[in-house]
């Protein structure tokens, strides 16, 4: 594949990679510059992209692997909002405020409830159910069978509901 | 509904649906994306097929002027440096211009700042004025590889001088190599003719904190100094 052409279908998943740097670096600089990573390394590995397969999943495997390289350190830490305030159990940005109050509890609940997923669980859910890519795929980014990311699915699903639970019942308390 | 929200989650299906409909995306800004298309810009227009031949022939030709080369070697270009060194050689320079300016001017810094921020294009929330150990003697607009920016000047106790700039992103990537854990960040530490830099983005912005303290002793203090003003300064862009 030419170099532009594979620069212009890389660019396509620009949004899609962003908005998984963010969920797993849970700061806006730091995905940035995760993208940006991203993007450099599959600039300079393209020559080993095979023309035919999966760009968009070959370009979430890279994403991962600078993530995991770069930046699993920081998972320890506590999530920090750019100005260094513990981000707590808030959702990470406030750009987009839904007017339905109980959409807007709901999708506090998603975003709070799957931080506190580890970065294994939490990666098969979004690559599998947000960006909708197949199981052979998301195995292929997480360097695992797929019958490990069906389990890992079920798992975080399994303790999505039980954090959601939790958050329901603080409400009501 | 409690038991309306256990129903909701209760199915595989269900909550697969809610994380697609309902959890929050977060798309690229638009200044991430010219970031990246930037970064992935050829550095040199493809080469035309009778470049085959044609570089030999040049090459041949060069070699017959060597002699005219050596004795003019204004002619000798070097090769284009990147984004992140061009950058950080402009605020290596604006620092050693500092060192002696801010000497004899110094500026009364309240009256400065909102100058400055004014004219810089980038407003600050919040700045870090100093303590015991530095305090800000200065703050101007500046300008640096062509990006309008801010300038502040420190003193620090024991006569030090740091310069913290910041400027738009623009092409800038900030390389993973070099990379150093300070406190709970992890910014770019680079050596430059002499001088320690620290750099790092924060809000879409470029900032870069530069200072002559290069020995092991020094950096310590100089990544103090950077913890200092990267948790008390909250800049932002306003053009």
């Amino acid at each position: 594949m030419a170099d532009d052409e594979f620069r212009q279908q890389a660019l396509q998943h620009l949004d899609a990679l962003h908005n998984l740097a963010v969920y797993l670096t849970r700061n806006g600089s730091e995905a940035e510059d995760l993208v940006q990573e991203t993007y450099v390394r599959a600039m300079r590995f393209s020559h080993r992209f095979q023309p035919g397969t999966h760009l968009r999943a070959w370009l979430f495997q890279i994403l991962r692997n600078t993530f995991l390289t770069f930046y699993r350190l920081r998972e320890r830490e506590a999530p920090l909002s750019e100005d260094g305030v513990p981000e707590g159990g808030a959702p990470m940005f406030h750009d987009a405020p839904e007017r339905d109050s109980e959409r807007a509890g709901v999708h506090m609940d998603l975003e709070r409830a799957l931080a506190r997923l580890p970065e294994e669980f939490m990666t098969p859910l979004l690559l599998a159910e947000v960006e909708g890519l197949a199981l052979e795929d998301v195995a292929r980014i997480m360097d695992c069978p797929v019958g490990t990311v069906k389990s890992r699915i079920f798992r975080a699903k399994e303790r999505l509901r039980v954090y959601l639970k939790d958050y329901e019942s603080d409400t009501k308390a | 509904m409690t038991s309306e929200r256990d129903n909701r989650y209760g199915e595989d299906e269900e909550l697969g649906r809610e994380l697609r409909e309902r959890l929050p995306r977060y798309p690229a800004s638009a200044m991430l994306r010219a970031a990246v298309v930037q970064a992935l810009e050829p550095e040199s227009p493809r080469r035309p097929w009778w470049s085959l031949w044609l570089a030999p022939a040049v090459s041949s030709l060069a070699t017959a002027m060597v002699a005219l080369l050596w004795i003019a070697p204004s002619l000798l270009t070097t090769p284009a440096a990147d984004p992140l060194q061009l950058v950080s050689r402009a605020v290596v320079s604006e620092h050693a211009r500092n060192i002696l300016w801010g000497e004899s001017r110094p500026d009364v810094v309240p009256a400065a700042l909102p100058r400055a921020m004014e004219e810089s294009g980038v407003a600050l929330n919040w700045v870090f004025t100093g303590d015991d150990d530095i305090q800000l003697v200065n703050a101007k607009p500046t300008y640096v590889e062509g990006r309008r920016g801010i300038e502040l000047a420190y003193k620090a106790a024991d006569g030090h001088a740091v310069t913290y700039v910041i400027l738009p992103t623009g092409n800038v990537v900030l390389p993973e190599r070099g990379r150093v854990q300070v406190d709970r960040w992890r910014p770019l530490l680079r050596k430059e003719n002499g001088f320690s830099l620290i750099v790092w983005r924060q809000q879409g912005l470029l900032c870069l904190l530069v200072s002559d303290l290069v020995s092991e002793n020094d950096l310590s203090r100089f990544k103090e100094y950077f913890v200092k003003v990267r948790s008390s300064t909250e800049p932002y862009p306003v053009y």
